[in-house]
């Protein structure tokens, strides 16, 4: 069967559309090309709207146990967000850790069609796997969190041979089927576990810096050819003065692709009366400058939300912020960490104010959409529904002022947010939440409408208020099938997981079964997760490829 | 045939280094392992009514029941993850009220993160790190065979030197078999008092002439300078071990994790949740937002820990159809005036007549699955040592989602 979209305007910058009006071919699940004579058997009349590819989230914390003790924390934000069971749908509660059922239908009610889990520590992917199969709607994969992890925290002080990281970090990626591997305040979760209460990138816990986790990880994930970069949850989250750790940190890389996450809590000054202050500048002239960094924001959207973050020792700090005054800690199995903190963002407050502004600063200076990212750090800066509000702001200068005028006088004046002009076209929204996502992701047909490419399709309505234009697009295509309209469900595919499955020597297989029977809680083989659990459980499974570059 | 490891699923430890051969399987010293792995496989007859009709009859039959009742409630425990997931699907399809039975005991332990929170660590912390560890409230080992050899007397930890001293908080009557380096007897409905007085020493607000449930001060003082000399405290408790002010007293141990924590580390590690009690709470946050005592009957998930509580429910006769799951339990279905779909281990017997009697296979022993640990954290996969034909409670549970599916 062949299904046609006709008479929308494309943005698919990956072939360089900008608002082209042609119509589009469906079948079987893909992009096909024009069948003779256009002949379709159902056709969409889409009247000028703006079609793009599905939406992708590269990073929103969206599934596993730190997001189960969120939902568990966030009692009153269930009570007052429930969700009805349809004749298609299940039932659901919560706005800022929404259940699994409602997460999924609301990223695609928005037109979004895949969202990644950044943290995901090793011993919980059993679960978190099984958890995302309850995710219907979008694709969806996760990011391994190491770097804390005992195990390479040893080899790195030990000076083991670069091969053996590598080999170890595959070995990882394929027992925990993960897309990526994410370091989150490197070294600083288990140095946190021996009672240190803060760590930069040069200091030194259990013979190991920062800068090396960081390198070796960087390093490791370029030569198997992992598609995504290292994904960094820098050392010093929300400290003043913490950008020269987040420079740093780039440097530590060595040239090695990376991806600097939530970036927004990373470009700290501590100029000015209160000594805190936006650095979003000297963030994005770093960007610019190399063009091996990408970035995604973390932008913070004003109300209730909560913070969950395997960064324990920042998590710590923040418990001192919690509203409500509630806060979880958690020490987990030698390999990571997890803190919940309730924050509710105010625009009245200095702090706050400048850190909405800051993460705006920082879309709106780096130059180079292909390397900057629309999150809200889901749910940590804000709940990933705001995610309209955000392009209006972003798109719409006057209500972007508008909006500047309601901050807190001290933070309207220690920002340069008034002077910044730019308005984000289409075409760069497209790149920025569709494109340039798939492309640092290494999913080959996604973010892009050419033929061959998954028809995730997202149709919207020209609409001079783009907040409204985002929140509820007209059609939303998953894999060729319509799965929602004007906000309605009208199917539920289960979506598929994205892994990769980088090769290494299996070698490290013996001293890594003797490390877990001598310290871990669990046997290797009982670790180790096989993809048979993830599809048993109704979940689906595409490898993307990996390209690696070492030992030529 | 080689022994391979396989996971034990009768405790919420789930010790995965049990070895299962042709011969059967070593337990590894665990005696309720070797009961577990010894369990009857003899009743495996389907029935409605009391007579004896094949699976697809019986599934029909619950769900006609279960279509025709206005509050149904699904309850039980015992099912591996897919089971409990399936169970949730069909509380959602058919609009009931569903809870882990003896939510309750687990609610001292949530009930206090859903309102001030928690600082906890998961087994491979405490086994690693620990140099100190209070054990409240009793021996947790009735409970959980293994859990010194898992947490205490594990031979090559990373990160202490020696063996971990232990303190012991509670009645003299219940205290573990085990050398301890301290220890504060008192009666368990004192536990409170104790708590309360430990808090007080470590904030330096105890008087030193005070007698709390006949200790005198000066004890408490000693546990909280011991807890506070450690590099790494934990303070081990099994819930069940609590009695009914078992919230008040989880509560007040994380005031003291949180004043502790001012200065070193130390954590709290509640033991919970056999028969996958905490599977069944993961499934339901994730699934529904909350964590247990939760009704779908109104189309959206309500959670109250007092209305939809099984145990009240059925005591009060609210419910109109009850659906009882024992897949690794061993309770048959509580008595109630409401008709009862039974899903059964084989293994059970009933003592009166259930209006459906579905036999279903023991997850980690008939079929395999996934089973949640007492730390909610990890996860572990459950193999199939025995050859029976019985059903998964998620092949019932999804055919009864089909057949009510049918009906509509």
């Amino acid at each position: 069967m062949i299904t046609r979209l006709a008479g929308g305007r494309i943005y698919d910058p990956e072939h360089g559309e900008q608002g082209v009006a042609r119509d589009l071919y469906v079948s079987d699940g893909r992009i096909v090309a024009a069948p003779a004579g256009g002949k379709a058997d159902h056709s969409y009349d889409l009247g000028g709207a703006i079609v793009m590819a599905g939406g992708i989230d590269i990073h929103s914390h969206l599934a596993g146990g730190k997001v189960n003790l969120s939902r568990l924390l966030m009692a009153d934000d269930h009570r007052d967000e429930l969700m009805e069971r349809g004749a298609l749908t299940r039932s659901g509660s919560g706005w800022t850790t929404p259940s699994s059922f409602a997460t999924g239908y609301r990223y695609a009610a928005m037109g979004y069609t895949a969202a990644f889990e950044p943290a995901m520590v090793p011993s919980n992917a059993r679960l978190a796997h099984l958890e995302m199969t309850d995710l219907p709607m979008v694709d969806k994969g996760v990011y391994l969190m190491l770097g804390n992890d005992e195990l390479l925290l040893q080899m790195l002080a030990r000076e083991a041979p670069q091969e053996q990281i590598d080999d170890y970090i595959a070995w990882m990626m394929r027992a925990t089927a993960a897309l990526g591997i994410k370091t989150v305040n490197p070294g600083g979760i288990s140095a946190f576990k021996s009672n240190l209460r803060d760590l930069d990138i040069t200091d030194t816990t259990h013979g190991v810096t920062p800068r090396r986790v960081v390198n070796a990880l960087a390093r490791a994930v370029y030569e198997l050819g992992v598609p995504h970069p290292l994904h960094i949850h820098c050392n010093n989250l929300g400290l003043p003065g913490n950008i020269e750790t987040t420079l740093a940190t780039i440097a530590a890389a060595e040239g090695f692709p990376i991806h600097l996450t939530h970036a927004q809590f990373h470009s700290y000054g501590r100029e000015g009366d209160r000594r805190f202050s936006s650095a979003a500048a000297r963030l994005a002239e770093a960007v610019n400058r190399n063009p091996h960094v990408t970035l995604d924001v973390g932008q913070i959207m004003f109300g209730q939300t909560v913070t969950a973050s395997g960064d324990t020792m920042a998590q710590y700090r923040n418990r001192a912020f919690a509203s409500p005054d509630k806060w979880i800690l958690m020490d987990i199995e030698c390999d990571g960490g997890c803190g919940i903190v309730p924050f509710r963002y105010r625009d009245r407050q200095f702090v706050n104010a400048l850190q909405w502004a800051i993460g705006l600063e920082l879309f709106l200076l780096v130059e180079d959409p292909w390397r900057i990212f629309l999150t809200t750090d889901h749910p940590n800066g804000g709940p990933f529904p705001t995610y309209p509000h955000l392009l209006r702001l972003l798109m719409d200068r006057d209500f972007r002022d508008a909006n500047f005028a309601r901050l807190h006088p001290a933070a309207q004046k220690a920002s340069i947010l008034p002077t910044l002009k730019r308005e984000y076209s289409l075409n760069e929204v497209a790149m920025m939440t569709r494109a340039a996502p798939a492309r640092i992701l290494g999913l080959a047909d996604r973010g892009h409408l050419g033929v061959g490419a998954a028809a995730d399709v997202a149709v919207y309505v020209e609409d001079a208020d783009r907040e409204r234009m985002f929140t509820t697009p007209k059609h939303v295509f998953k894999d060729g099938v319509e799965v929602a309209r004007e906000g309605r469900i009208l199917a539920t595919p289960s979506g598929s997981t994205h892994i990769v499955r980088p090769e290494g020597d299996d070698a490290i297989e013996g001293p890594l079964r003797r490390f877990f029977a001598d310290h871990m809680s669990v046997g290797l083989d009982h670790f180790r997760l096989a993809p048979a659990e993830i599809e048993g459980a109704g979940g689906h499974l595409i490898t993307q490829a990996c390209r690696p570059r070492r030992r030529a | 045939m080689a022994t391979r490891a396989i996971t034990c699923p009768f405790c919420a430890l789930a010790c995965d280094d049990l070895g299962a051969a042709e011969a059967g399987v070593d337990t590894r010293g665990c005696a309720k392992a070797a009961a577990g792995f010894a369990r009857d496989a003899g009743r495996t007859e389907h029935r409605v009514r009391g007579k004896p009709v094949p699976l697809a009859d019986a599934v029909a039959a619950a769900a006609a029941l279960l279509s025709q009742a206005r509050l149904p409630l699904i309850t039980g425990a015992g099912a591996d993850l897919a089971g409990i997931r399936a169970l949730i699907a069909l509380a959602d399809r058919a609009g009931a009220v569903i809870d882990p039975w003896q939510s309750m005991v687990l609610r001292r332990n949530f009930a206090v993160t859903q309102e001030s929170g928690a600082l906890t660590a998961t087994f491979g912390e405490v086994a690693n790190r620990a140099d100190a560890i209070l054990l409240l409230g009793g021996d947790p080992a009735p409970d959980y065979p293994r859990v010194f050899e898992r947490l205490v007397d594990n031979g090559t930890p990373l990160f202490r030197s020696t063996p971990p001293s232990l303190a012991y908080l509670g009645p003299a009557a219940a205290a573990p078999r085990r050398t301890m380096a301290a220890a504060i007897h008192l009666d368990s409905n004192r536990l409170l008092d104790g708590v309360a007085a430990l808090h007080a020493a470590l904030a330096g607000r105890l008087p030193r002439d005070a007698d709390i449930a006949g200790v005198p001060a000066a004890a408490f003082v000693e546990l909280g300078e011991r807890l506070s000399a450690a590099h790494y405290g934990a303070i081990l408790w099994d819930v069940r071990n609590l009695a009914d002010d078992g919230k008040a007293v989880v509560a007040t141990v994380l005031r003291i994790l949180r004043h502790l924590n001012r200065r070193t580390r130390a954590v709290g590690l509640p033991l919970a949740g056999s028969d996958n009690a905490l599977g069944f709470v993961q499934a339901l946050l994730w699934q529904t937002g909350w964590p247990a005592q939760v009704s779908l009957a109104g189309g959206a998930p309500e959670h109250d820990p007092w209305r939809f509580d099984a145990a009240r429910l059925i005591a009060a006769g609210e419910i109109d159809a009850l659906l009882w799951v024992a897949g690794l339990s061993h309770s048959p279905p509580p008595a109630t005036m409401a008709p009862t779909v039974a899903l059964l281990a084989p293994d059970i017997a009933l003592t009166g007549e259930a209006a459906v009697e579905i036999r279903v296979g023991v997850p980690g022993l008939d079929h395999p699955g996934t089973l949640v640990r007492a730390d909610a954290v990890v996860a572990l996969p459950l193999d199939a040592v025995r050859k029976t034909a019985l059903p998964s409670v998620a092949a019932v549970a999804q055919a009864i989602v089909e057949s009510l599916g049918a009906r509509a």
